[in-house]
């Protein structure tokens, strides 16, 4: 029975893996870019989702949209004033800039909301569900459970949409899809305004149950890299089902062997897929 | 070009007779040790992350096996941390020639991740370890028990030492910039599958750079501990220590020879600087600070402050030159 | 290079460095003390508060405080066995770097001469500052690290006010041993750990003072503090049924721990934090509703209404809109001390200052902290420093043991969410 519960709470935080990897992957597949401030959206998510709930008493609802609009328009901005001029250079340069920007960020909200640890002023779908002697958190079920949707939605917006054909027409040729009369800048700014938004939205949505402070985004940044590297790099299908094996895999390892293996064994199995599948589990080879 | 390296190498020697004279003599001249202990790090990984092009972003693991065998030799055996150095090498040595097979055959951002992956994986395996002094980390002598503990008060002994290793390095690189390695790899690095298809040995020589890479990061991690005589998972193996290599080598220009030291001589004064006026303030004013100078660099001059050097001031130079020539 | 042209070289360089890097000098009238902690990096928060601690010390010392009864230095304004010199603190921040911590350390006391230190907060910080202290010979005074050889490693002028982890293993154990004594069934103990410096060195003391004290320990789980679900550990730790965990834990994962169990219905007979996140002011609103009866370790009490901690406590919200906690306390205490000590010395010599500090000998009622005193043994650490446990009831702790210090009675076991 116990196993089952694990079982079940490790998918459900692996589907809030998914989200926000979903965003990283989506930028580092379509415009090969890696994103080192990706954890700091996710922070910043968390941080407006506070706002929101201490300000105008928003629920879940209204603190995760407010988090998605803020990170879009931020992500949006960060492409035109940024991230365009550095992708002209070389891949040092975006190293540098996003990881002098994940420094800026996270160190602008330790000066406005200090480096004190938070909670939401009120505990939010606190209920627990039983099924059979299997506890579920209602926060947890719901948040798993729309995580995993907007990541499916976010496949589909890239695969089913015209917006999302543009977005992957500029990713394929920035040149063709230009003569085709896409404006690229446009896209890749819709693409990190997604990506951001993703994130920022897990963020909020993590809020519901989890302590956080300005220094929380390394810790989603890394899982972020592995879950994107094992899905294939700009593969939504590919990081959900990455998500949903690494939450999974923390879960179990951290249930049979202790907390502390649950890194080594994602980080080992991690390495061991590198030597054999170097393209991720659903990446192009 | 001849002229401004002896500038350079008579500057480097008198710093810490320079600074003597001011009030904070001491604390500059162990900025000094820090930056050139900076560079040799960022000098380290340009062999490999500059000329071949392979950015890696582990080289924690180098620098942490070089910082951890120094101080594990003093604290299970009592023995002179510096006999723990070439250890330390030899363990870097395993670990790029084990890292660098599987890895090495990844392109781009892959090969980056497979870096940070391992290099945490080691973080998080020293961290439970016992032996290596767990998460409490290792300890050098406390008090210097003769000279071989190269324990000094004043930062001046580490400064040359610092150098002499920095020279060696530099020499190094430029000998190999010059050499048919050189040429290989600054062909891998503009394009791999044209330079196999010329007939260079790409794998092979990618590993070449990792060893020498390692060689060098470890011996960079071993004055680290030898000087700071203390090392903890965190500050041997975190992945900051990788990224601050990447970043001072990226800052000053990868790929050449004297940007790691040109993005050293810059980092870490402005870091210590910051920290020295903001940090008392509690604010986070000095992250904001470093970290929106590192964005300008990256937006205004993304391949390296050299470029903005030779862009302006050599082609001056260049210039008088021309004119004095002409005339 | 003639003789005037290197003398120009050198000032020239001399005022550009100092210019860029140096505070300018002050008078030297009041006397220096540097401080080093973590005003950045992951242990800000601690860091901020025991900076807004240190300095409030700073202003009781400094200003006339007739209100505060028995605290040396508080009722009148600077040292008067400097003629009144006030204390000025500098305080710079080590970023939890190790190294960092060294060159700020190595800055203070030689560019800015200050006559003692105080710091570190981390462990690993204070090994390396205190080497930097110990060979220019300055007093280093450590607040609040708790790891054992950070004192007896020969160092001379090192002292640590704080108590040490096997003092408070050695507390908790004591404790449990009295409620067995009463009658409660205690047998089997769980240890959960966050696994950095300071929850791995507390949780390998409290292991061997458990198993000295003859206790079962059924689980010892290392965490790493940052997870981001703990749900398999609390499940693992309900199976194995302890009577009482032990929690050495930061302050996120301490109020995740709390809510899980909550979530997932597992209440063991008690709960012991190991003071850090159970002490951080953000515990208490974040799950008091949910944990009480937890106890956790402190040697900070704000006592009744009017009395000194009552008022520090009221100028310390004041300054900073939270409640004094333990950990910062601590710091307040060490600068408390060493104030003392220079006051003593009469000097701002170190030698001097050494020499005081040796001779501390500060009785329970002249200390803001509970411990029973303040007095150095040769490796400097406080032989009187003591802890209490203290219990949540309500929206606060309330000391509880031992029952000469208790101002409440104990409630076993713990009632968590449940009425």
């Amino acid at each position: 029975m116990i196993l089952v519960q694990v079982i079940v709470g490790g998918l459900l935080l692996g589907a809030v893996y998914a989200l926000f990897s979903s965003g990283l992957t989506l930028i580092w597949g379509m415009m090969n870019f890696i994103n080192f401030a990706h954890g700091e959206f996710v922070m910043i998510g968390m941080y407006l989702a506070y706002l929101v709930a201490v300000a105008f008493h928003g629920g879940p609802l209204a603190f995760s949209l407010a988090a998605a609009a803020g990170l879009f328009v931020l992500g949006a901005a960060l492409y035109f004033g940024l991230i365009r001029a550095v992708m002209r250079g070389p891949m040092l340069a975006q190293i540098l800039s996003t990881f002098g920007l994940a420094l800026l960020l996270r160190y602008a909200a330790f000066w406005i909301f200090s480096p004190n640890v938070v909670t939401l002023p009120h505990s939010y779908l606190s209920g627990m569900i039983n099924l059979h002697g299997i506890l579920i958190r209602e926060s947890q079920l719901v948040v798993g459970a729309a995580a995993a949707a907007l990541t499916i939605g976010m496949h589909l917006l890239l695969t089913r949409t015209a917006i999302g054909s543009q977005l992957l027409a500029v990713a394929e040729d920035r040149n063709a899809a230009m003569l085709m009369g896409i404006r690229p800048d446009r896209m890749q700014a819709l693409a990190w305004g997604l990506s951001a938004a993703s994130a920022g939205i897990a963020g909020a949505l993590m809020a519901i149950s989890f302590p956080f402070s300005p220094e929380v985004g390394g810790t989603f940044a890394l899982i972020a890299f592995v879950v994107v590297t094992l899905g294939g790099f700009g593969s939504v299908p590919g990081a959900l089902l990455a998500g949903l094996m690494v939450g999974l895999i923390q879960a179990l390892s951290a249930y049979y062997f202790g907390p502390i293996y649950k890194d080594i064994i994602v980080y080992g199995l991690f390495v061991a897929l590198l030597w054999f599948r170097p393209q991720g589990l659903l990446g192009k080879a | 070009m001849r002229r401004g390296t002896v500038a350079l190498a008579a500057a480097l020697l008198l710093y810490p007779w320079l600074v003597s004279g001011t009030g904070s003599s001491a604390f500059l001249q162990d900025m000094g040790a820090n930056v050139l202990l900076a560079a040799l790090g960022a000098a380290a990984w340009n062999i490999v992350g500059g000329y071949a092009g392979q950015i890696s972003v582990g080289h924690a693991m180098f620098f942490g096996a070089g910082a951890y065998l120094p101080l594990l030799f003093f604290h299970h055996w009592q023995l002179p941390p510096i006999l723990g150095v070439p250890a330390g090498i030899a363990v870097s040595l395993v670990i790029a020639v084990l890292i660098g097979f599987p890895t090495l055959r990844l392109l781009g951002h892959y090969f980056s991740m497979a870096t940070i992956a391992v290099a945490e994986l080691l973080r998080i395996i020293v961290s439970n370890w016992d032996l290596a002094g767990a998460a409490i980390g290792v300890q050098g002598p406390a008090i210097s028990r003769g000279w071989w503990d190269l324990i000094f008060r004043s930062a001046v002994p580490y400064y040359y030492i610092f150098l002499a290793v920095l020279a060696l390095l530099l020499f190094v690189t430029w000998q190999m910039q010059r050499s048919r390695i050189g040429y290989y790899l600054r062909s891998i690095r503009s394009g791999e599958r044209a330079a196999r298809s010329l007939g260079v040995p790409v794998r092979r020589y990618k590993l070449y750079a990792l060893m020498l890479s390692a060689t060098f990061t470890s011996l960079a991690g071993s004055l680290y501990a030898l000087k700071t005589g203390f090392i903890d998972p965190e500050s041997g193996l975190g992945i900051l220590v990788s990224v601050q290599l990447v970043i001072t080598a990226a800052l000053g220009g990868a790929g050449t020879l004297f940007g790691p030291l040109l993005g050293a001589v810059i980092l870490v004064p402005l870091q210590t600087a910051t920290n020295t006026w903001f940090g008392g303030g509690g604010t986070g004013l000095t992250y904001i600070i470093y970290g929106g100078i590192i964005v300008l660099i990256a937006r205004f001059e993304p391949g390296g402050l050299l470029e903005l050097w030779h862009r302006h001031i050599s082609s001056r130079f260049n210039k008088r030159a021309e004119a004095r020539d002409a005339a | 290079m003639n003789h005037t042209t290197t003398r120009t070289l050198r000032t020239l360089a001399a005022a550009l460095l100092s210019s860029a890097l140096c505070i300018p000098a002050q008078a030297a009238d009041p006397v220096k003390i540097g401080v080093v902690l973590p005003l950045s990096g992951n242990a800000a928060g601690a860091g901020t508060a025991a900076r807004a601690a240190i300095e409030l010390g700073a202003e009781i010392v400094n200003n006339a405080h007739p209100e505060l009864k028995g605290l040396p230095l508080a009722e009148t304004a600077g040292l008067p066995n400097l003629g009144g010199a006030k204390i000025q603190l500098e305080i710079a921040d080590h970023q939890g770097n190790p190294s960092v911590g060294q060159s700020q350390t190595l800055r203070l006391i030689t560019q800015d001469k200050v006559a003692a230190m105080l710091g570190a907060y981390q462990s690993n910080v204070s090994f390396t500052a205190t080497a930097v202290s110990e060979k220019y010979g300055i007093p280093f005074v450590v607040g609040d690290s708790v790891a054992a050889n950070i004192t007896g490693r020969g160092y001379k002028w090192v002292f640590r006010v704080t108590p040490v982890a096997g003092d408070f293993a050695n507390n908790y154990m004591l404790f449990l041993a009295d409620m067995k004594k009463a009658g409660r069934k205690v047998d089997n103990i769980a240890i959960v750990n966050e696994n950095t410096d300071y929850g791995t060195s507390v949780a390998d003391t409290v292991q061997k003072a458990a198993k000295s004290h003859g206790f079962n320990v059924v689980a010892q789980t290392p965490y790493s503090a940052n997870s981001s679900d703990v749900s398999a550990q609390v499940l693992q730790l309900k199976e194995k049924k302890p009577d009482a965990v032990i929690f050495i834990s930061y302050t996120a994962d301490a109020i995740l721990y709390m809510k899980t169990m909550k979530d997932l219905d597992f209440i063991p007979a008690m709960i012991i934090g190991d003071d850090s996140g159970f002490s951080d002011p953000s515990f208490i609103p974040a799950v008091a509703d949910i944990a009480q009866g937890v106890m956790n370790r402190s040697a900070w009490d704000i006592g009744k209404p009017g009395s000194a901690t009552y008022l520090i406590n009221e100028m310390y919200k004041k300054k900073t809109g939270r409640d004094l906690d333990d950990t910062s306390g601590r710091d307040m205490q060490a600068f408390f001390v060493l104030a003392d000590a220079i006051n003593r010395a009469g000097s701002t010599d170190p030698a001097k200052i050494q020499k005081a500090l040796q001779q501390t000998d500060l009785k329970r009622s002249a200390l803001m902290m509970g411990y029973r005193g303040v007095k150095f043994d040769e490796t400097g650490q406080n032989t009187e420093a003591a802890t209490y446990l203290i219990q949540l009831t309500g929206k606060e702790y309330k000391a509880v043991w031992p029952a000469q210090s208790a101002t409440a009675p104990i409630r076993w076991p713990m009632t968590g969410w449940k009425k």
